[in-house]
């Protein structure tokens, strides 16, 4: 059986965190998302896996290759302009033969997700589940476990019942969605809606783990999600005096020098220089080649690979996103906050800073609860930043 | 990474194995052999590339046969260290990808019972175990062996007086590819799709019996699988490249990846190392061929400014013809592959006048590591396109932490500098990247130079062999002449061949050559030619004397030559491309050169 991951989408939602790499390269874990669900699909034996691939496509490509380092056969189709979920399945359809699972590249799913998919084995099936907010996803109707309706996105609450873009599929029906999609349906949701007067669709539960990252403070949650929550593994060098408390993983070539605490879950990847004295605090990943300076304080934070933090910083609730140099004593406290995205406004409870790839920031520059920072910003020496920063801004 | 490929069926073995290696050589090229059967077992090994076993190889004669390419991990690579391997009767042979992690233990119980071993690896022990546990059961014999290993593993295996091969697989790729009255084995589809496109995947713990006319699946206590067979539908160099149109693209993409993990760990090595350790010099001579040279005339610039001890350059092939003098440099050696023969000789010329000697390759026990004192490995990993890319860039990473190193340990470099140094080589990954995203400006700036008969490339300070790079990469896949000058030699000569037919590509950052850059690149439209510059981004005095203008990010000027050198790639692979040019195989050249 082969796979279909829909991956060529740029998750405007997520931004800054999109602005050089597409939403399913977003590292949870130190992991991209893409990788997930790979393991998933290699777990259930599937490992002939087409990839549709677009916005920034080359990151996807360059960092799986042709999926020999994942135990796949990854190949590559292209969808140039991101129109729709329907159209994306049918560029890889040359690709495809007999049954097929789909998928989409930006939810994060263990194997429990593919393996109910497939021990059901009905087809044409769309895995669902639950949702808290069903109004972001199309919500089915059931009937046994035949599907009788589906809409995207309804502005009335019509059940909680969501289909989480995990499909099987067959080439019959890869037909009949590139009908319905020339008829004007560009999401398979669309399609399938269309279809359904004419064809039995059915439904699989699952209690798997499938969670989508819509918002960038979800990257916070998520991480914290995807953390182990036992065991430790300790690569690298770790100098005397440092404590090192529960589940905690550190890279290999990693340095973490004397009077350092380390409470877990923290992961750290390789080659990074932390301390002395850093505090760093439940539930946080650091990436790989990081430097942090001494009396520095990490917690529940995401910080990715190639930054570098100054002394006497404070990072609470906070993404950090890759290349971002900060010369010492940044706070980003956490704290209650409305932050704004597209035209929906959210009460955020808990939340720092989210700092966007490439930005350079001074020194003491106090960063709001909430506060959007964009890509390849600079932020003079004692700014204080509050709401949402565009791209390539200049503080002074 | 190595490869593996399996035949039996009525052909001959020899030239499936030979072409199904090739496919493989991405998984490795640092020696490669093949094992065939016919009354007995034949081998054929050596090093290099499989081109060089190719020519090497004798006529052997027989239909069943087995194949293997290296990429050494344990055991240099060299002729004793290439599969297949023998067992001490000459009657089973074996190719292995994988790490045999308890191979030291097994070989000392089986060379107390009298098993001769040939070379150094891991995997010799395999074929001398199934020697130990054969009792006229082949199939028994490898279960045996394998239940006694700790490590991963694919292995083929075949024995004289059979038409069967042995494969088995633990955490490394193996696929059976069906034929009529054929069947192979590889470690990777690629390998068979001239032959077939039907297929089984072998998976962890399972073995596969293959003969001509069919194959038998089992786990590892011998019960039988049964697995129907998969239709791969997709070609050869589609799933190479991995989705890129060509090879050079897929490696200039990978360069951020490449830099990033060459600094993994080596960071910290330059204040906690052993490199150069109470090592006494007062100079350095670095030396190299081609690419490799343009790195050591960066390398120049780099060790200077921050180790503040003179650097001289040597071509190879012209240092150990040259009349040594009385100094003793440090002598730095830059080849990718370990092999280049002019570099070789030089290393050894180096020895003989007594110095310290360095190198900086990209394969893991090459030849030129046994030449010289100590080792700087970069981590580009095989290099497929003929143009260096990220091997190039990688050495460029390596000379920054070599240089850094020596600042240290001559203590010319303070804490605080180095710290701001390393931090600059963190974000180098992020640079490129920024690079890398602006790839449609640099496509639609190589239309000045597709018509072009002649082109210069232009450069002061550092940024001058970055040019020559440039101006290297250009001519080898465009075929376009390209030259390379000192941006203030040009009014020495050169000038006199500019016209408005003759595009200039100008390297213009704000360091303290910038005013001169200016001034010299007004001499140049003076003459009509076009220009194209690349400089840090949003440099509006800069766009407003060139016809075209690239940006790179605003990096400190030392480290300039990474993104500007990732831009001059594009500008080649674009060039080349709408020309129509044959990027990946440029006519002519070949990726070591291994002739002086």
């Amino acid at each position: 059986m082969k796979a279909v991951i829909l991956a060529a989408g740029e998750g405007m939602r997520l931004r800054p965190f999109t602005y050089s790499r597409p939403k399913p390269m977003l590292p949870i874990g130190n992991r991209p998302i893409l990788e997930y669900i790979v393991d998933a699909l290699v777990s259930n034996d599937i490992k002939d896996i087409i990839m549709v691939v677009g916005y920034k496509k080359e990151k996807i490509m360059s960092y799986f290759q042709d999926g020999a380092r994942f135990d796949a056969r990854i190949s590559y189709a292209f969808q140039e302009k991101q129109i729709g979920t329907a159209h994306a399945l049918i560029a890889a359809k040359h690709f495809l033969d007999d049954n097929f699972v789909v998928l989409a590249g930006d939810n994060l799913i263990d194997s429990r997700i593919v393996s109910d998919l497939l021990h059901n084995g009905r087809i044409p099936s769309i895995l669902v589940t639950e949702s808290d907010i069903p109004s972001k996803y199309g919500v089915v109707q059931l009937e046994g476990n035949k599907i009788t309706s589906i809409v995207e996105k309804p502005e009335v609450m019509v059940g909680n019942i969501i289909s989480t873009g995990v499909y099987l599929f067959n080439h019959e029906i890869l037909n009949a969605i590139e009908i319905e999609m020339c008829a004007g349906a560009l999401g398979i949701t669309n399609a399938i809606q269309k279809m359904l007067g004419k064809q039995d669709i059915y439904a699989v539960k699952t209690d798997g783990k499938w969670i989508d990252v819509v918002y960038p403070w979800d990257i916070i949650k998520v991480n914290a999600m995807a953390l182990s929550s036992e065991g430790q593994t300790i690569s690298g060098v770790v100098e005397d005096n440092v404590m090192i408390k529960g589940p905690v993983v550190i890279g290999a070539g990693t340095r973490i020098r004397s009077g350092t605490y380390i409470n877990g879950p923290v992961l750290i990847g390789e080659g990074c220089e932390i301390g002395p004295h850093v505090s760093i605090f439940p539930t946080t990943s650091i990436g790989n080649n990081v430097r942090i300076d001494p009396y520095t304080y990490v917690s529940n934070s995401v910080i990715m690979n190639n930054v570098c933090i100054g002394s006497h910083s404070h990072l609470s609730h906070t993404v950090i996103d890759e290349g971002v140099m900060i010369a010492s004593s940044l706070s980003c406290v956490c704290g209650q906050a409305f932050a704004k995205i597209d035209d929906d406004f959210f009460k955020l409870d808990n939340i720092g800073a989210m700092i966007g790839e490439d930005t350079i920031i001074g020194s003491h520059v106090a960063i709001a609860p909430g506060t959007i920072v964009g890509a390849g910003c600079r932020i003079s020496d004692g700014v204080r930043l509050s709401g949402n920063l565009e791209n390539k801004c200049v503080v002074v | 990474m190595c490869g593996i490929v399996g035949y039996t069926g009525p052909r001959e073995a020899i030239e499936i194995l030979l072409d199904a290696l090739k496919r493989l050589e991405y998984r490795g090229y640092d020696s490669a052999g093949l094992a065939v059967l016919e009354n007995d077992i034949q081998i054929a090994k050596d090093r290099g590339e499989i081109s060089q076993l190719e020519k090497s190889v004798p006529k052997l004669r027989g239909t069943v046969g087995i194949g293997h390419t290296r990429w050494a991990t344990c055991g240099k690579p060299s002729k004793e260290n290439a599969h297949p391997f023998l067992d001490c009767s000459g009657n089973f042979a074996l190719v292995h990808n994988g790490i045999i992690e308890n191979h030291r233990e097994l070989r000392r119980e089986l060379e107390a019972e009298g098993h001769l071993f040939t070379s150094e690896t891991d995997t010799e022990v395999l074929v001398h175990l199934i020697e130990k546990y054969y009792d006229g059961n082949i199939e028994k014999a490898v279960r045996e062996s394998l239940k006694r290993v700790k490590g991963t593993y694919a292995i083929a295996v075949i024995e004289k007086g059979s038409r069967e091969i042995i494969a088995a697989r633990k955490e490394n790729p193996l696929v059976v590819g069906l034929g009529v009255g054929e069947n192979f084995v590889a470690s990777d589809v690629t390998a068979l799709l001239n032959y077939t496109n039907k297929v089984i995947y072998v998976m962890d713990g399972e073995y596969a019996v293959i003969s001509p006319i069919g194959v038998r699946l089992y786990d590892s206590s011998g019960n039988v699988i049964s697995r129907t067979p998969s239709l791969v539908t997709w070609t050869i160099e589609d799933a190479q490249r991995g989705g890129f149109e060509h090879y050079m693209l897929k490696e200039i993409f990978e360069q951020p990846a490449s830099i990033h993990n060459s600094l993994l760990g080596t960071l910290d090595g330059i204040e906690e190392g052993e490199l150069l350790q109470n090592v006494n010099f007062d100079s350095v001579k670095i030396i190299g061929c081609g690419s490799s040279y343009h790195a050591a005339m960066v390398g120049k610039y780099i060790i200077e400014s921050l180790a503040h001890i003179p650097v001289t350059l040597e071509l190879s092939s012209e240092y150990r013809y040259s009349h040594g003098t009385r100094e003793s440099p440090l002598v730095i050696l830059i080849s990718q592959s370990g092999e280049t023969a002019d570099t070789l000789a030089a290393a050894r010329e180096a020895r003989k006048r007594g110095c310290r000697t360095l190198a900086i390759t990209n394969v893991v026990g090459s030849t030129i590591t046994r030449e010289v004192d100590e080792v700087f490995y970069t981590k580009a990993g095989p290099e497929i396109g003929v143009a260096a890319t990220k091997s190039y860039i990688t050495q460029l990473i390596a000379l920054y932490l070599v240089g850094m190193r020596i600042g240290y340990v001559q203590r010319t470099l303070s804490h605080e500098l180095l710290r701001s140094m390393k931090d600059q080589l963190r974000i180098m990954p992020r640079q490129v990247n920024a690079v890398l995203d602006n790839k449609e400006i640099v496509e639609e700036a190589s239309d000045l130079l597709v018509n072009a008969r002649n082109v210069f490339f232009i450069g002061r300070n550092i940024n001058y062999p970055t040019m020559l790079e440039g101006a290297l990469k250009l001519k080898e896949i465009s075929y376009i002449h390209a030259e390379g000058y000192a941006a203030g030699e040009l009014k020495h000569g050169p000038l006199a061949l500019l016209d408005e037919n003759t595009p200039v590509v100008a390297s213009c950052i704000r360091d303290h050559t910038y005013e001169k850059m200016m001034s010299n690149i007004s001499e140049v439209a003076a003459r009509d030619s076009p220009v194209l510059a690349i400089g840090y981004e949003g440099d509006r005095d800069l766009m407003a004397i060139v016809d075209r203008f690239i940006g790179i990010p605003k990096v400190n000027p030392l480290f300039s030559p990474v993104p500007l050198t990732v831009v001059l790639q594009l500008l080649a692979y674009y060039t080349a491309r709408k020309r129509g040019c044959p990027i990946d195989k440029p006519r002519n050249l070949a990726k070591s050169v291994t002739v002086e």
